[in-house]
């Protein structure tokens, strides 16, 4: 019963300081409110279920993103038919729209249709990134070498300056 | 291309995100109710009520065999019997796998957790493989003493084609339904099924997660 309760306000924690990473997941593989929300409600449920497990040797924001990556990924994956019909969003839009989106929302909008077209670690890697993330913590998260990060990484931004640089061509 | 603006953004975006949707305090109290160790919880209706037909198939067919048993002739008997192991088996294994699929930590690193997973959706052609063993037996099924005895050559030998292309269908197909031949289009034919389709994405990502894998090889 103790146990249950410590568990319980462990919970509550972490919802109150680190519901950002949940955030963050969602927006990055979800491109509608909808999905956000259904995976949000997913990863919190994992979270629950994986907390009775949690390992201090890795800090808390690791272990979630860990949690919240590998439920993003089988999430996306269930959902993949619907990310095709929703993302209608192409450069062409990007361009004629210029009249009602600032260049900094415009820049937004192309960073987001940039990320929906990574594939599904592309997209985690791109995730940490942005978020800042150290490289060797991203390593940690995602299972693979600091020096593999850092190689992807800069092949990923390599390819969104190529997409940015197209657009203003 | 301002990387730190841009990065800057992303997060403003991120933080209206959360403050637009909210976690509900509700939520979360519902969730906590769960248990932590439920392996089938999370088990889809329409999967759960496609096992409990299996089930109910395989208790029928077991009361059929067991009541004509003195009766039935042999060729229906052997049938029923072969079906009937074979749907047991499928219908164990794919339980078996639903089980170890709730298993897996999801909160260990991303790669090595997600080609787990996908092993092990993947793991499910098994159950397809083990299915089409009983295409044969339903060839044979309605076969009879009186068909057997009072049949001309033409029949038998019709028949004895048809039981015999089904079960070199049969071998062939459980030799070649497996990953490396998941591009082909009689792959993604024969399992364009709705069940199976998350199994062929399940087959592209466990590609993408070994390519990560190999490149994280070669640049250590």
């Amino acid at each position: 019963m103790i146990e249950e309760n410590q568990l319980q306000q462990q919970f509550q924690l972490i919802l109150e300081q680190h519901k950002g990473v949940f955030f963050k997941v969602a927006q990055t593989y979800c491109s509608n409110e909808s999905d956000r929300q259904d995976l949000i409600q997913e990863i919190m449920i994992q979270v629950w279920k994986s907390l009775g497990k949690y390992n201090n040797k890795y800090a808390i924001t690791t272990w979630l993103y860990r949690i919240a990556i590998n439920v993003a990924i089988s999430f996306y994956r269930k959902n993949k038919h619907v990310k095709l019909i929703t993302n209608e969003i192409n450069e062409q839009q990007v361009q004629h729209d210029e009249s009602h989106l600032k260049e900094k929302e415009q820049q937004l909008l192309l960073l987001e249709q940039f990320i929906n077209e990574l594939n599904e670690f592309d997209k985690a890697l791109m995730l940490l990134y942005l978020d800042q993330r150290p490289h060797s913590e991203i390593a940690t998260i995602l299972g693979i070498s600091v020096s593999n990060v850092s190689t992807k990484t800069a092949r990923i931004k390599e390819k969104l300056r190529n997409r940015f640089a197209q657009i203003k061509l | 291309m301002n990387e730190n603006e841009l990065i800057l953004q992303w997060k403003t975006s991120a933080d209206n995100l959360e403050k637009s949707m909210a976690l509900s305090k509700q939520n979360a109290k519902e969730i906590m109710k769960l248990k932590t160790k439920d392996a089938l919880s999370s088990l889809k209706p329409i999967k759960m009520w496609a096992v409990l037909i299996g089930i109910i198939w395989v208790i029928a067919v077991d009361a059929v065999i067991i009541h004509f048993w003195d009766v039935a002739p042999y060729p229906f008997l052997i049938s029923a019997l072969v079906q009937v192991i074979i749907t047991k088996i499928a219908i164990g294994i794919y339980l078996y796998q639903l089980v170890l699929l709730q298993q897996v930590d999801i909160s260990e690193p991303v790669i090595s957790t997600q080609e787990k997973l996908l092993h092990l959706k993947i793991s499910s052609l098994w159950v397809v493989r083990i299915s089409f063993l009983q295409l044969p037996i339903w060839t044979t099924f309605y076969w009879n003493e009186s068909m057997l005895s009072n049949g001309n050559w033409l029949l038998w030998i019709f028949q004895g084609a048809v039981t015999l292309l089904f079960i070199l269908l049969t071998i062939w197909l459980f030799i070649n339904i497996t990953v490396r031949n998941s591009n082909k289009k009689w792959f993604r034919f024969v399992l364009n099924l709705k069940e199976w389709s998350p199994l062929i994405q399940a087959i592209d990502l466990l590609h993408q997660a070994e390519a990560y894998r190999m490149e994280d090889r070669s640049v250590v």
